[in-house]
């Protein structure tokens, strides 16, 4: 009972006009880069972070969170419409949401991802509403040992279940730890790395390495491919071209409880985050599908599950976040820097030191939710519209808020030069089939692990059996292992197929 | 081929990090200096560098061609911009970024400028005077 007492309470600090208006805004500005390709959450979060200095702490994260989950929603419509993913995780929502659209079924995949996304958000909510509370209460017994097992099974979760060879995703890991070792040693203030820079103090900043590893050659990539994208007149998507058929209904709501359920417990996982999600919620439905050959041309569950999987893992990804202080990808990293501008330390005790913020929060999530179904059905011809804008006018302007965004976090131009500087480095990455998010993610959680091992030696007097002997830190370490295993495993599997198709196409 | 290269790459950076680790005072066990988490992290770069490297060397594969003129013209675009913001301010930076970004593609040199005037209406309207972000639209600063 005492959960809708909380609710209640967050309602009532959600329905403040202030609050609602700017979950307003933070929706519609969600959906509407969403839309676009090649801005992102990251950006835009990032050029609005400084805005939030003005505002009250509830009302700036309202808006921030808003950004976030809401480009969910509009990241699938440039998927369906033109084979363009409008947001990493809606890479998914190609495979099977373009064939639709080439069978004229175009305004059905736009309506079911919608609904879709609405129900993964909702469980999502659900899961977040009733499991917070409960975790930031085991956290408070967790010591240096226990968060270092935790953050290292984020890691390994993270490359393992990425696309593409775990070695390689591993490797990304490593390498985006090797970056956040850049800056002042907190514990001795020794400079590593910083070559007398004296921005470098500091270390890289976040931003211009997400914005340059991701937009910048996202921008590359997608000039490469915007020329062959066909430029065929796009039908009108009416309301009425919108209704699914009874098969549709069918085929979908299992999928999207499916992928629901595969997204809440990936976006909890410190790490994992949305693409991820997506992508395992459609070979989940691939899995057990009774005619898999139906994906790719067009299979509806192709896109309501990864898009259940997405919205639900965007509103799990909060419950690291806000009940342990950990953050599971980039932009939740920002949200907890906005945090802490405002004076609010994130971690066990958000939860009672700060209840009105802590349920307001999440109760401008149902709120935010209902808006956004509004937005994206009646309003949908209007998003369709903005997708007619040439590449070519489109992609000068997401550099420039790129620039703006990443120049205006601390004012200062070396930064703008670090994001060229990976915006090289990501497109080379992209080149060689690199992931980026590991790597970020590594960064993310580089210092904080660092932290807590050196905390973790401290308390032991060097004793390294510390990591098993803690329960908690020892559960995870099972985990971390069993998922190494299992990724090395399927890796050698894979291995072998691809060998013995070779020998058989000699 | 993708991945010799990329192998070779993390092999090379990772002995390069650990190299220049040990600079650092490394501590014991028990009261880890600087230069002992980066040490560990650098040798375990090569280590994964090594396993991405050898398997790919049986196997065929093709070298990835980069798409140069976007490339560059992208990259040159954002350092412009950095160059130029706090030297003349936010209205030159807007004019100078998409300029050389039009490079990457041919762009109709009257789409090019009209672009360039919204985008600096837009930047100086919404965030210099809307956000509050202090760059200002145009100033005289070369040192």
């Amino acid at each position: 009972m005492e959960m809708f007492a909380n609710l209640a309470l967050g309602f009532q600090e959600a329905f403040a006009y202030q609050n609602l208006l700017y979950c307003f805004i933070g929706v519609f500005l969600g959906t509407f880069i969403g839309v676009l390709p090649g801005i992102g959450p990251l950006a835009t979060i990032s050029m609005l972070l400084p805005l939030t200095f003005h505002v009250p702490p509830t009302a700036a994260l309202v808006m921030l969170a808003g950004i976030y989950y809401g480009a969910q929603y509009g990241g699938s419509t440039a998927s369906i419409l033109m084979n363009l993913p409008g947001t990493p995780a809606a890479a998914v929502v190609c495979l099977d949401g373009y064939p639709m659209a080439k069978k004229g079924r175009a305004g059905v995949a736009l309506f079911m991802t919608t609904i879709a996304s609405f129900v993964g958000s909702t469980i999502g909510i659900i899961v977040l509403t009733a499991f917070s509370p409960a975790l930031a209460g085991v956290a408070l017994a967790f010591g240096p040992a226990d968060y270092f097992s935790m953050m290292l099974l984020g890691l390994v979760a993270a490359a393992a279940l990425a696309q593409g060879s775990p070695a390689k995703g591993i490797a990304m890991v490593l390498v985006g730890l090797a970056l956040g070792v850049v800056g002042t040693d907190v514990q001795t203030g020794a400079q590593r790395f910083t070559f007398g820079i004296p921005q470098l103090a500091d270390g890289f900043n976040l931003v211009a390495l997400a914005m340059g590893l991701f937009g910048v050659s996202e921008v590359i990539t997608s000039i490469q491919r915007m020329r062959t994208v066909n430029k065929q007149k796009q039908e009108k998507i009416t309301l009425r071209s919108m209704v699914p058929n009874k098969d549709d209904v069918r085929q979908s709501w299992p999928a999207m409880l499916r992928g629901s359920g595969v997204g809440s417990f990936f976006g909890t996982l410190p790490g994992a985050g949305t693409t991820i999600a997506a992508f395992i919620a459609y070979a989940v439905e691939k899995r057990i599908a009774r005619k898999p050959e139906r994906f790719g041309h067009g299979a509806v569950e192709g896109i309501s599950a990864p898009e259940a999987a997405s919205n639900a893992s965007a509103q799990t990804a909060f419950i690291p976040t806000l009940t342990l202080g950990i953050p599971g990808d980039a932009v939740m990293a920002l949200m907890l820097g906005a945090m802490i501008i405002q004076g609010i330390q994130p971690g066990p005790s958000l939860v009672t030191e700060h209840p009105q913020l802590f349920w307001g929060l999440i109760a401008s999530f149902w709120i935010g939710n209902v808006l956004l179904v509004i937005l994206n059905i009646p309003l949908i011809g209007m998003w369709v519209r903005m997708l007619r804008i040439p590449y070519s006018i489109l992609y000068p302007s997401i550099l420039l808020f790129i620039c703006i965004g990443v120049f205006s976090v601390n004012n200062s131009a070396f930064d703008v030069l670090l994001v060229m500087g990976f915006g090289v480095f990501g497109y080379a990455m992209t080149l060689l089939k690199f992931e980026p998010a590991p790597l970020v993610l590594g960064f993310i959680l580089g210092p904080l692990m660092e932290e807590h091992l050196r905390r973790a030696m401290l308390l032991s007097r060097g004793d390294a059996m510390i990591f098993l002997q803690r329960p908690i830190s020892a559960g995870f370490l099972t985990v971390t292992t069993l998922l190494l295993a299992w990724s090395l495993f399927s890796a050698i599997r894979m291995q072998r197929k691809a060998r013995r198709e070779l020998a058989a196409a000699e | 081929m993708a991945d010799i290269i990329g192998g070779v790459a993390l092999i090379g950076g990772g002995a390069w990090f650990v190299l220049h680790s040990t600079g650092y005072n490394m501590g014991t066990l028990r009261r880890m200096g600087p230069g002992y988490f980066p040490v560990i992290i650098g040798s375990l770069v090569c280590l994964f560098g090594i396993l991405v490297m050898v398997p790919a060397m049986f196997r065929q594969g093709t070298l990835p061609v980069p798409d140069w003129r976007p490339f560059v013209a992208i990259c040159l675009s954002v350092l412009v911009f950095a160059l130029v913001v706090e030297r003349l301010g936010l209205v030159p930076a807007t004019v100078c970024l998409t300029f050389v970004a039009a490079l990457a593609e041919r762009v109709k040199p009257l789409q090019v400028v009209l672009l360039a005037a919204g985008l600096c209406v837009i930047g100086v309207v919404v965030f210099s005077k809307g956000l509050g972000i202090p760059i200002p639209a145009f100033r005289w600063n070369f040192f």
